[in-house]
C-alpha cells in the first residue's frame, strides 16, 4: 500500500494544476492525476484572449507555460486514470484498476464530460448496465454480455470478461480496428438504445438488435457521480459552496466540473480556493 | 455488527425481525465491496438495536442472489416485514447510507 497523501488532485487541466501549485506552496504532500497533454481542450484552443496578462496566447503556448511552472516546483503528473473514489470517513481511497492510493483530502478537477449517456443507460444502471466490467463480470457466468467501448483500454477488459462469460459482443465507439480475442464478436454499428423493462434485454442498433443479459459501457471519463459515489450533483455539475466544498467533508471540486462559465481563469481561481480550503481542512484534523 | 447470512436461513432472518433488516450483497473479488464492508460495519454499530445487519456472499449463495436479480455488487437492500423497501447499488459514504436507512427506521 502506498503512503497516505495529504491531498490527491484528480485532473490536470487549469483547475487541477492551480490546486497542485497552491497546495505545494503550502508544503503539502500531494499527488496529481491526469494525462501528459494536461487537457485536450487546452491544447486545442486556437487563441485565448481572456487570460489576464497573456493576451493572444494559443492553447499550446499556455500549456507550455503551465508545464514550466509545475516543473519548476517539482510537481509531476501521475499518468493514471482513477476509476472510483471511496469516502472512507478519515481518508479517501482512490482506485486505479487493481491499485489503491490513499489521501486525506481530494480536489476534483475533472472537467466536464461531453459524452451523453446512451438512451436507456441511466435507467438500467445496476439492472444489467454497469461501468466496471472487472467488478461485475463474474455475475454473468454463462450469460451474454455486450461491451460498448469508447477507447482501446476497453479491449483489455473485454478480453478479461470473455474468459468468464458465455459470449461477448464488442461495439467499438471509435475508428481503430479493435484488437480482441478471436471468439469475441465485433459489431460495427451505431447504438440507438439499451432496452429492457425490469432489466437489460437487448441493445438496439441501427441495423440489428443484440439479445444480451448485461451491458458494460466503458468510457474515457465518467461523471463525478460515478467517480465519487455519494457526491451531490446539481444537474450535471458537482454541487459546491463558495469554498469549493462538496457535500462530502474533505472533498473539494473546482473548474468546469462545478459549473459554468467554462473559462480558464475561473478554473484556476477555483482550483486555488479548493486547495487552500483543503489545506485548512487538513490543519483542523 | 454485521452477521453472515446464507441461502438456507435467508428468508427466516428477513421475516423474523421487529426492526428493518439491511443486507449487503458482496463477493471476495469485488473491490468496492471490500471498501464498503468496513463502512457498513461502522453504520451497524451506530444503529445498534435500530436495524439488523447481514451480509451475503453472492458466490456461495446463488439462490438468493438470483432471487433478487443481483446484477451489480455491492448491492445493499433494506427489508421491512419481509419485503424489500429500498436498495442502493455501489459504494456509498457513511452519511449517505445513514440517510437512506433513516427513512425506514
Amino acid at each position: 500500500m502506498d503512503s497516505r497523501y495529504d491531498i490527491a488532485i484528480v485532473g490536470s487541466g487549469p483547475a487541477g494544476l492551480s490546486a497542485a501549485v497552491n497546495a505545494r506552496v503550502r508544503n503539502k504532500n500531494i499527488i496529481l492525476f491526469g494525462n501528459a497533454e494536461f487537457s485536450e481542450k487546452l491544447i486545442k484552443a486556437p487563441k485565448i484572449k481572456n487570460y489576464l496578462g497573456l493576451p493572444d496566447i494559443t492553447g499550446l503556448q499556455l500549456k507550455d507555460k503551465f508545464e514550466n511552472h509545475i516543473k519548476s516546483m517539482n510537481i509531476n503528473i501521475t499518468l493514471e486514470r482513477i476509476n472510483e473514489i471511496y469516502a472512507m470517513g478519515e481518508y479517501f481511497g482512490l482506485m486505479v484498476n487493481q491499485k489503491m492510493y490513499e489521501a486525506k483530502a481530494i480536489v476534483l478537477a475533472t472537467g466536464i464530460e461531453y459524452t451523453k449517456p446512451l438512451r436507456g443507460e441511466e435507467e438500467l444502471l445496476g439492472k444489467g448496465v454497469g461501468y466496471c466490467a472487472t467488478c461485475d463480470a463474474p455475475l454473468y457466468k454463462g450469460k451474454v454480455v455486450t461491451i460498448i467501448g469508447y477507447n482501446k483500454e476497453a479491449e483489455r477488459e473485454a478480453n478479461y470478461v470473455n474468459e468468464l462469460v458465455k459470449k461477448v459482443y464488442y461495439i467499438p465507439m471509435y475508428r481503430d480496428k479493435p484488437n480482441l480475442d478471436d471468439n469475441i464478436e465485433i459489431v460495427e454499428d451505431k447504438v440507438l438504445e439499451i432496452y429492457g423493462k425490469e432489466r437489460v434485454e437487448k441493445v438496439i442498433l441501427e441495423n440489428k438488435q443484440i439479445d444480451t443479459d448485461g451491458v458494460f459501457v466503458l468510457k474515457d471519463s465518467i461523471s463525478p457521480a460515478q467517480l465519487v459515489p455519494g457526491i451531490a450533483m446539481e444537474s450535471n455539475h458537482v454541487k459546491v459552496d463558495a469554498n469549493m466544498n462538496t457535500n462530502i467533508p474533505g472533498c473539494f471540486a473546482a473548474g468546469d466540473c462545478v459549473g459554468r462559465p467554462y473559462q480558464y481563469m475561473k478554473a484556476v481561481g477555483q482550483g486555488q480556493t479548493a486547495a487552500l480550503n483543503a489545506v485548512s481542512y487538513l490543519d483542523k484534523q | 455488527m454485521v452477521e453472515e447470512i446464507k441461502d438456507a436461513n435467508f428468508s427466516n432472518s428477513i421475516k423474523d425481525s421487529d426492526t428493518p433488516v439491511v443486507v449487503d450483497f458482496w463477493a471476495s473479488w469485488c473491490g468496492p465491496c471490500k471498501m464498503l464492508s468496513p463502512v457498513i460495519e461502522e453504520v451497524s454499530d451506530e444503529l445498534q438495536g435500530k436495524a439488523k445487519f447481514f451480509k451475503l456472499n453472492v458466490d456461495e449463495n446463488p439462490v438468493t442472489a438470483a432471487q433478487f436479480k443481483i446484477a451489480s455488487i455491492p448491492t445493499v437492500m433494506v427489508f421491512k416485514d419481509g419485503s424489500m423497501v429500498d436498495k442502493f447499488v455501489g459504494f456509498r459514504p457513511k452519511d449517505t447510507i445513514k440517510d437512506v436507512l433513516g427513512k425506514h427506521i
